[in-house]
Formats: C-alpha cells, sequence, structure tokens
C-alpha cells in the first residue's frame, strides 16, 4: 500500500498536523452537510413542494452560497497544507489561527442570514448591503461585514504562512518552476510546490482586492460621504470572487498530483517542461479572465471584454490539457482496484473539464448574452465544484481516514455510482434550465418560466440518489474517525 | 433551433468527447499496458494544440458578433429604462430621478415599440443592481444587459415578430426579485 499520508516514523511535530487536517477535513465535511441540505430546500422551494418566504429562501441562497465556497477553500487550503508538509514546514499555529477564525466566521454568518434574514447572495454585489427593502436590519448588515473582514484576515494569515514556509525553502523563481521553464533545467521543485505557488500568489491578490472591496464599504457605511462606484465594485468584487473559487478548484488538483500517481501505482510526477509552462500561464490569465463577469456591463471598456473572453479561452486550456492527460496516461494499463480515493480523484478532474467546458461556453461574450443569470451558471460551477473539488478532496479524506487508521479501502462501486448518477442527474436540470431561459436566484418561478419548477423536481430526486451516496461515503469516514485521530 | 441549444449541443458534443477518453482510460486499467511516454507526450500535444485551434475559431466566429452598440448604426427610437426595488419605468423620456420614476411608472411597467425598428434601451438604475431582459412571446430570453446605478448601458434591439416581450429582472436585488418585471408590446 502506497503511503503518502501515512510517513514510516513521523515526528510528534507531524503527527500534531496530522491531527489538526483530520481535524479541518471533518469540520468541512460537516458543513458541507448542513449547508448542502439548505440546497435541497432551495430546490424544494423551487419545485413547488415547499413554500418558504421568499426572505427566508434569499437567506439561505446568501448562507448556501457563501457557506459552500468558504468550506471548500477551507477544505482545500487543509490538504494543500498536509501535502505541503511532505516537503517543508507549514505552521500548525497558523492553521489553528485560520480554523478558529473561520469558526467565529461561520458564526457570524449564520447570525445574519438565520436571525436577520439578511439576503445578499453569496457575491453580495454593492450597493446591495446598504437596500435591505425593509428585510434585514442594519446591524445585520455590519454582522456580514464583520463576518467577511474575519473569514478574510484569518484566511490571508494562512496563505502567508504557506507562502512563508515555501519561500523559506525554495526561491520564487524556483517554487514557479522557472529554471525549468525558461532553460530545461532538471529541478527538483515537485509539481504540488508549482501548483501551490501558483493558488497562493493568486489568492493573496485576489485576497488583497478583497481588502480594498471591505474598505470602501465600511467608509461608505460608517457615513463619511462616500458615495462609491458601482462598476468600480463589481470590478473589485468579481475580481476576487472569481481568484477564490478558481484556486480553490487548483487546490483540489494539487490533491490529485500528490495521490493519483500513488494510487495507481506510479511514481511520483516530475515537474516537467509543459507543466511549468501550463501553470505559469494559469497564474498570468487566471487575473484576466474575471471579466467575463462583466460582459452585461456595457459600460465597462470594450476591451476589458474582449480581454474577458481571450483570457477565459486560454487561462483553462493549458493547465486542464496537462492534467487530464496525466490523470489519464496513469490509469491506463495501471491495474489496481477501484477504490473510492482513487474514483474520487478520477471523477473529480473528469468532472473539472466537463464543468470547465461548460464555463468557456458561457465565457463567450454572444452565449453569455443568453445565459448570464440564468440556470446555466449554477449549473456550470456546480459541475467544477461538486463533481470537480467537492470529489477531489472527499477522496483525499477518505484515502487519509484510511491510511492513518491502516485500514484498507473498501470497492468503490454502489457509492460510486450512486454519487455520479445523482450528481449529473441534478446538474443536468440546472443546464436544462438555462437552455430554457430559466432565471438564476428566483425563489419562485413566474408563469414565463414555469418549466423551471419541473425541472427542480427532477433534480430533487438526483439529489436524494447523491445524498445516499454521501451518506454510505460518511459511514465508512466516521467508522474510522477515531482510530485514524489516535493513529495520527 | 435557439442559439441556447446550440451551445448546449457543442456542451453536450464535448461531454460525449470526456465521457468517452474517460471510459477508454477505465476499461484500458485492467486489460492493457501501460503507454510509452511518447505516446502520452503526442497525445498531450495534439489535444493542446486541438483546443488552441478550437478556441482559436470560436474566438474568431464569435468576438465581432458581440452585442454591444456599434457607432455605424443609428437606432430608430429610444426607450428609457429605469430600474428601483422592484420594478422597471420605461419611457420615452428620460427617466433620471424618483419623480420622473413615479411619473412613467404610474401607467405600468410598460413600452409600445412598432416591430422591425432598431430600438435603443437606455438602461439605468436608482438604488441596487438588476438585470433588464426581455423574453419572447415563446418565452426564450433574447436579449439582456445590466441596469447599474450611476451608468447607462445602452441595448439595441430589432424586434422582429410582434406580441407581447416580458422583460424579467436577471440580477438578484432582494427580496422581490423574483417578481420584478415590465413588458414591452411590438405592433
Ligand atoms: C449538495 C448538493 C448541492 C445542492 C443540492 C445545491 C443546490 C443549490 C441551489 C438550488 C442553488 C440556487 C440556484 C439558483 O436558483 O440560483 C445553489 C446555489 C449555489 N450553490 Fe449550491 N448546491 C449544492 C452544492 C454546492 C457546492 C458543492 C457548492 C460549492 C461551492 C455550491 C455553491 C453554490 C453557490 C456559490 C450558489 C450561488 C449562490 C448565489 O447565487 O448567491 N453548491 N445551490
Ligand atoms: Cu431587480
Ligand atoms: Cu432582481
Amino acid at each position: 500500500m502506497d503511503a503518502f499520508l501515512r510517513l514510516e516514523n513521523p515526528t510528534e511535530a507531524q503527527r500534531a498536523y496530522r491531527r489538526w487536517t483530520l481535524l479541518w477535513l471533518t469540520t468541512a465535511f460537516v458543513l458541507f452537510a448542513v449547508v448542502g441540505l439548505l440546497g435541497l430546500l432551495m430546490r424544494l422551494n423551487q419545485a413547488r413542494w415547499l413554500s418558504l418566504p421568499p426572505e427566508l429562501f434569499y437567506a439561505i441562497l446568501t448562507l448556501h452560497g457563501l457557506g459552500m465556497v468558504g468550506t471548500w477553500f477551507v477544505a482545500g487550503m487543509a490538504v494543500l497544507g498536509q501535502i505541503l508538509q511532505r516537503y517543508v514546514n507549514p505552521s500548525l499555529r497558523a492553521s489553528q489561527i485560520a480554523y478558529f477564525g473561520t469558526l467565529i466566521a461561520v458564526l457570524l454568518l449564520l447570525t445574519a442570514t438565520l436571525i436577520g434574514r439578511l439576503g445578499v447572495g453569496w457575491y453580495f454585489l454593492y450597493p446591495l448591503p446598504f437596500y435591505p427593502s425593509g428585510v434585514w436590519p442594519l446591524w445585520a448588515s455590519w454582522v456580514f461585514l464583520a463576518f467577511l473582514t474575519i473569514a478574510g484576515l484569518s484566511w490571508t494569515i494562512w496563505v502567508v504562512d504557506y507562502l512563508r514556509a515555501i519561500a523559506s525553502r525554495y526561491r520564487l523563481s524556483e517554487a514557479l518552476a522557472w529554471p525549468v521553464l525558461f532553460r530545461g533545467r532538471e529541478l527538483d521543485v515537485p509539481p504540488v510546490i508549482l501548483i501551490a505557488t501558483v493558488s497562493l500568489v493568486a489568492g493573496l491578490i485576489g485576497l488583497l482586492a478583497a481588502v480594498v472591496l471591505l474598505v470602501l464599504y465600511y467608509l461608505e457605511g460608517l457615513g463619511t460621504g462616500l458615495r462609491n462606484d458601482a462598476l468600480l465594485m463589481k470590478n473589485l468584487t468579481f475580481f476576487f470572487g472569481h481568484v477564490l473559487v478558481n484556486i480553490t478548484m487548483y487546490l483540489g488538483v494539487a490533491g490529485v498530483y500528490a495521490l493519483y500517481p500513488g494510487l495507481s501505482g506510479k511514481p511520483p510526477l516530475k515537474t516537467k517542461r509543459y507543466v511549468a509552462a501550463a501553470w505559469n500561464v494559469a497564474l498570468l490569465l487566471v487575473l484576466l479572465a474575471y471579466f467575463h463577469h462583466l460582459y452585461m456591463d456595457f459600460a465597462q471598456p470594450l476591451w476589458f471584454q474582449r480581454l474577458g473572453q481571450i483570457a477565459s479561452y486560454l487561462s483553462s486550456i493549458p493547465a486542464a490539457v496537462v492534467t487530464i492527460v496525466t490523470v489519464l496516461a496513469l490509469t491506463y494499463g495501471a491495474r489496481g482496484a477501484w477504490t473510492p480515493s482513487r474514483l474520487f480523484l478520477f471523477l473529480g478532474t473528469m468532472g473539472w473539464a466537463i464543468g470547465g467546458m461548460a464555463a468557456v461556453i458561457d465565457s463567450t461574450i454572444l452565449v453569455n448574452f443568453r445565459f448570464h443569470n440564468t440556470l446555466w451558471v449554477p449549473g456550470h460551477f456546480h459541475t467544477y465544484f461538486l463533481m470537480g473539488v467537492v470529489l477531489m478532496l472527499l477522496g483525499f479524506g477518505f484515502r487519509f481516514v484510511h491510511e492513518l487508521s491502516g485500514h484498507e479501502e473498501p470497492p468503490a462501486r454502489s457509492l460510486g455510482w450512486l454519487v455520479a448518477l445523482g450528481g449529473y442527474g441534478f446538474l443536468a436540470m440546472f443546464f436544462y434550465g438555462g437552455v430554457l431561459s430559466v432565471p438564476r436566484r428566483y425563489a419562485a418561478y413566474p408563469d414565463e418560466v414555469a418549466s423551471g419548477a419541473t425541472l427542480a423536481q427532477l433534480a430533487t430526486v438526483f439529489v436524494l440518489l447523491l445524498l445516499t451516496g454521501l451518506i454510505i461515503y460518511a459511514w465508512h469516514y466516521v467508522r474510522l474517525l477515531r482510530q485514524a485521530w489516535s493513529s495520527g | 433551433m435557439t442559439p441556447q441549444m446550440q451551445a448546449f449541443l457543442v456542451w453536450l458534443l464535448w461531454v460525449a468527447v470526456i465521457g468517452i477518453v474517460f471510459g477508454i482510460a477505465v476499461r484500458g486499467s485492467s486489460s492493457s499496458s501501460p503507454p510509452a511516454p511518447e505516446r502520452v507526450d503526442r497525445m498531450r500535444l495534439l489535444m493542446l494544440l486541438v483546443l488552441l485551434v478550437l478556441a482559436g475559431f470560436g474566438l474568431g466566429l464569435t468576438l465581432p458578433r458581440a452585442p454591444y452598440p456599434t457607432a455605424a448604426e443609428v437606432p430608430d427610437r429610444v426607450v428609457f429604462v429605469m430600474g428601483k426595488q422592484f420594478a422597471f419605468a420605461l419611457s420615452e423620456d428620460p427617466i433620471t430621478n424618483e419623480e420622473e420614476y413615479e411619473e412613467a411608472i404610474a401607467y405600468g411597467s410598460g413600452v409600445e415599440v412598432r416591430r422591425g425598428e432598431l430600438i435603443e434601451f437606455r438602461v439605468s438604475s436608482l438604488d441596487v443592481n438588476h438585470g433588464f431582459s426581455l423574453y419572447s412571446p415563446d418565452h426564450r430570453l433574447i436579449a439582456q444587459v445590466q441596469a447599474m446605478p450611476g451608468y447607462v448601458n445602452r441595448l439595441r434591439t430589432r424586434f422582429s415578430e410582434p406580441g407581447d416581450y416580458s422583460i424579467l429582472c436577471l440580477e438578484y436585488c432582494g427580496n422581490s426579485h423574483h417578481a420584478m418585471r415590465g413588458v414591452v408590446s411590438v405592433r
């Protein structure tokens, strides 16, 4: 059995770090369960089988969206820390600060949405937090700003610490594999260090944009008389949101690079020249692609719009091609059993390819004109999240508890089928909703798009299948948790 | 076939290709021997080239047809649209403040235009972001633009068929977002 995660003779520090990773992952999975059920609740409401008051629906929408994005970001960061720990020394203290920061942030978000009924959507588009239309009290907006501030600060500390850890062993140019890229030199930098550096640098730039955004919010909210520019705020919001969501994807991919070779009985991957090239291109273009969120703001300079489409098309191709072909080549002729972890990493890569293409299609200005803010959008991002990153990180977690507790994995069969069928069925209803012009974020569908309700009914059935699969997963995971903890 | 359906079919084609390729890998995972590294390199290069060519093709085909207004065309008629939680006001006279908004909305959230004319909608908002969209009489989304406070977005459309075109709000704007609407009657 390959033991990438187990290590032969772990030091006390390594064991402590492992326990924290276990705590992070378990916390994330619990949060996933809670906010995932809220997703089911929304689908039931859109199916007309429930009738929540709209203010509750939109509060739930906000909680689900931000809860999910945050949950999978921290899960990805925790997995990355565990991987980095093989090569460098991320600080346990920074991870602990991030953990408690995240817990406080979760409490604040729950308070603002469930008690305060704050419904601003996951990207809280300026100036909506200042226009509650009589639904939420002013304090809820402040609690929400506090949530963003605390989450942002603690995550920044975490990201900076990982970068510090990497920098203490590699120079930045090495960590970005520039000697390989530009001079074709052999270099002892594993691909996960490269992917981590790309993700963390981009993440830090994204978080800086979030700081600017928050400061502008505070200045206006505190009554300094500043009136912000809506277009500028939108650019900042989507720059931050786009980068955060994209690097979360990359964090899952780092898990694939770290684990998939071993699970397929192959040696670890090397940082070849094309790998270096692909991820450096990703770093450059991920920062420009966000313009595709503003295509329908015709006031935005035309060249930004065109740049957005070009960057969106090109940013995804190199890293995806390199990763996909690598995973396929590792799979072909690998023998070995299809355990849940191996299957989830494999399916996760496939979900990235499928969801990524749906995103590229929607990043075509001409197409976006018909798909923007329809259900196509949740269709594509749920694909590369739910059937992409989430599967990758669930796969990692599964492997983790099995290696730590010293158990062999069970066969994947029913678990794999339930998750794949349930997941893609659920997603298909979003995509087809987009084809039928059903708007996203509607608590109830008006007559023009009443077909949305039928699709939501079908979707709930698939969600139940998915849920069954996830319950089987949870059963395996929880069973080994205690043993994994004590041997960790 | 609607443009939405065309985009969907392109994506389905891709899903099929991905499904087949990943399926081949799964089948090969138990029966075949590992591929030679040179073959993998060739495949990587091939896939990269194919996708880059497709991307170039897609850009060349679609970028020039972006729906933004150009100086070359002169609209036949201008319609002013103002969003405010939770209704759109439409008028042939400018709407720039609350008063004019109330005046315009007194007749309902609608406007009449003639078929075949090039209409320019000048869209803005008095409070938060809204999404101004047009649904054809058979309920397909045919055009949209954001309504943003402090900015005027110009959307140009020619209606070829008469009938009532619903306006739905396509940017989440608060509690009655799903009920924010209007109508353009094409005669
Ligand atoms: C467990 C299965 C899931 C279900 C049943 C579910 C369901 C939903 C539903 C019904 C919506 C509202 C769609 C609309 O009408 O606009 C939604 C929105 C959203 N979901 Fe999920 N979802 C799931 C998993 C996830 C995951 C894994 C993520 C990861 C990031 C996620 C992130 C989001 C986001 C960001 C939104 C948009 C919120 C907004 O518009 O403000 N969801 N989800
Ligand atoms: Cu609106
Ligand atoms: Cu709205």
